[in-house]
């Protein structure tokens, strides 16, 4: 049976802050990261778990399973503003400075689809999720740099909710990966553009040390 | 008083969310800004907050289940607040608050877009017990004059209003010489307009109206829309729907003429698949659908929806009748799920049944057209170079021109025509 720790990663202690912060962090290792209601039996593949013992996490905000890997960049932001904000057009909002950051060396042009992905045509290379508690919200994104869609097509079902234009498709046939769309900086140099984006979009914004 | 907290718009603008974890139970004291429940939409977790101190009187549905945007969440009694006060306590929820008490609000509730409240039900209980009764407005009994015919008639070519007329006949019957003896009241000399005190209402846009706004909006900015008139005889399938519509009533089955329109439309579908499509431009292709899943435009009280009739090709009539007549229930009692209405791949408007002839149905985006029907009108038709009665039926196809040329369209209307005017095909077809 696969067993589903806490929440651990990096980004767990934006919860605990009292002022708007981000995050980019590339994880360490492959994680599986359930949605708040995702059930493990529901969302992984898990004879292959097991196999090869991948860490199965449950977080706080909404959306479907979603798979981390050192191939992927992760951009994490509290929000604490009182004045905070729609869910959606804050999902816009980092969207924008994100594809901004993107297309700033690349030569295609990314956009929002469904309510928080961004895409090229039809296939998703980013998917985001939030929390809103009292006074504060949780964003939380996943970019697949360069992690092949096999991978998750290896270890994650199909779930249970999609968006419309992912029109059944498996993983493989609905996920890329930037590195794919012809991307050809490094992931680091795409870390450093976004954080200077997103410290454009949210002035008291203060980036939070990844050594934590 | 007893306060009806509705789920709110969570602002991504969807219709429904589920219960994760309710934070409060029933007989619980809560403050303004206490965590009530946690709510999941698609891609958002959000704690909504209590809008007000009280005692949770009822919660409306278990973790796990599904809530609608606008429907009741929490039920609470707001202690100390009764009659009158009550009243003035559900106008608040209208009344524009000012700046700083928006703040207030978005801060303490930790919600945004449409924070639904109670409203004009805010003094609605689900029991009678301990709530206040609005006062009912004193009612004006209506009185009903009895009259003779002579005397109706008289009255009203004289343009008068017989129940003002006080009857002098048996029992206080109105007689024609009570007609001619009456003097209107007189109502002043110049006739008194009410002017309204403010120049206009402000209503917050529902969910729902939102919704068709975007949709209607992105179809006419998307698509190139272009609409095709024709007019169908249907004589015979007046006549079939006629001998089968009490056999389908003893099974409960409603048959009306729309399941025949949608069998047609698919069947001339499996002939156009063009109109069965969908332009991909960013992908430089086009994504023909395989199935057939039909779109019937429903007009509800709170706006027109649309739920799909899935694999109507695999449906026999009456198994669409008794779709339409589920799906149009759903949707008049607001129980339709998001399921319901997706995947539509063409879509049939029935405005004929209120009451228009032709229209420009707007597109159901991104598919490549729909079909209005009309009101079925009794004329004049040439058959066999005679002038005979006919019933004939007005159909307008909007198509989106960048996917479905002219004569392309013209071509599937009259395949619908053929369908409809020899109703016999589609069954063997």
């Amino acid at each position: 049976m696969v067993i589903v720790s806490e929440y651990n990663l990096p980004d767990i202690h934006l919860l605990n802050q009292q002022s708007n912060k981000f995050l980019l962090w590339i994880p360490d290792k492959q994680y599986i990261v359930l949605g708040a209601s995702n059930k493990a039996d529901d969302s992984v593949v898990e004879s292959l778990v097991l196999r090869d013992n991948i860490s199965v996490l449950k977080r706080r905000t909404g959306g479907q399973t979603v798979m981390l890997t050192p191939n992927n960049l992760i951009i994490s932001a509290v929000i604490t503003d009182k004045n905070v904000m729609k869910p959606k057009d804050l999902f816009n909002k980092f969207n924008n400075h994100i594809i901004a950051a993107i297309e700033k060396d690349h030569f295609v042009r990314f956009r929002t689809r469904g309510i928080s992905d961004i895409a090229l045509g039809e296939k998703k290379i980013m998917g985001s999720s939030m929390y809103r508690g009292k006074g504060m919200l949780f964003y939380h994104a996943v970019l697949n740099f360069d992690e092949p869609a096999t991978t998750f097509q290896k270890y994650l079902k199909h779930p249970k909710n999609e968006p419309d234009y992912r029109k059944g498709r498996s993983h493989h046939e609905f996920v890329t990966s930037l590195k794919e769309t012809g991307y050809t900086k490094s992931i680091f140099h795409l870390k450093n553009e976004i954080n200077d984006s997103l410290e454009k979009m949210i002035p008291s914004c203060k980036i939070m040390d990844e050594a934590m | 008083m007893r306060y009806i907290f509705n789920f709110p718009d969570i602002g991504e603008g969807l219709e429904e969310g589920t219960i994760l974890e309710w934070y409060v139970k029933k007989g619980q004291e809560v403050k303004t800004g206490d965590n009530l429940v946690q709510m999941e939409t698609d891609k958002v977790v959000a704690d909504i907050p209590s809008p007000k101190d009280g005692t949770i009187v009822a919660l409306f549905g278990e973790v796990g289940e599904v809530a609608i945007v606008g429907e009741p969440l929490v039920e609470i009694e707001i202690e100390g607040v009764h009659g009158e006060d009550a009243q003035e306590e559900a106008k608040k929820e209208y009344a524009p608050e000012p700046e700083e008490e928006d703040f207030e609000e978005e801060e303490a509730a930790a919600v945004v877009g449409t924070m639904e409240t109670a409203g004009k039900g805010a003094v609605m209980a689900a029991s009678d017990e301990g709530s206040e009764k609005e006062p009912e407005k004193e009612a004006k009994p209506e009185r009903k004059a009895l009259a003779t015919p002579v005397a109706r008639a008289m009255a009203k070519e004289m343009d008068i209003d017989i129940n003002e007329v006080k009857g002098t006949g048996p029992s206080g019957r109105v007689t024609k010489a009570d007609i001619e003896n009456f003097k209107p009241a007189k109502k002043g000399k110049v006739k008194k307009h009410e002017i309204p005190t403010d120049e206009f209402t402000y209503e917050p846009l529902s969910q729902i109206r939102k919704t068709i706004s975007r949709n209607m909006l992105n179809s006419k900015q998307s698509a190139a829309h272009m609409t095709v008139f024709e007019e169908v005889e249907i004589s015979e399938l007046i006549n079939i729907r006629s001998r089968y519509k009490t056999s389908f009533a003893d099974e409960d089955v409603k048959l009306t003429y729309l399941p025949f329109i949608v069998k047609a439309v698919v069947h001339a579908l499996k002939h156009h698949r063009q109109i069965n499509s969908q332009m991909d431009l960013e992908n430089d292709r086009m994504i023909f659908n395989n199935r057939y899943n039909i779109g019937i435009a429903v007009d509800t009280a709170e706006g027109l929806v649309v739920p799909v009739i899935k694999d109507a090709d695999q449906l026999s009539i009456k198994e669409i009748a008794q779709q339409i007549t589920e799906l149009a229930d759903k949707a008049n009692s607001r129980k339709l799920s998001m399921d319901d209405m997706k995947g539509g791949t063409f879509t049939i408007t029935n405005y004929g049944s209120i009451g228009g002839i032709f229209a420009t149905p707007v597109i159901n985006y991104p598919q490549a057209g729909i079909l209005g029907v009309g009101r079925i009108v009794k004329k004049p038709i040439i058959k066999d170079d005679a002038v005979v009665p006919g019933n004939v039926l007005a159909l307008s196809l909007s198509v989106d021109h960048r996917i479905v040329d002219g004569g392309e369209a013209s071509r599937f209307v009259n395949k619908i025509m053929e369908y409809l005017s020899d109703p016999i095909a589609l069954i063997m077809d």
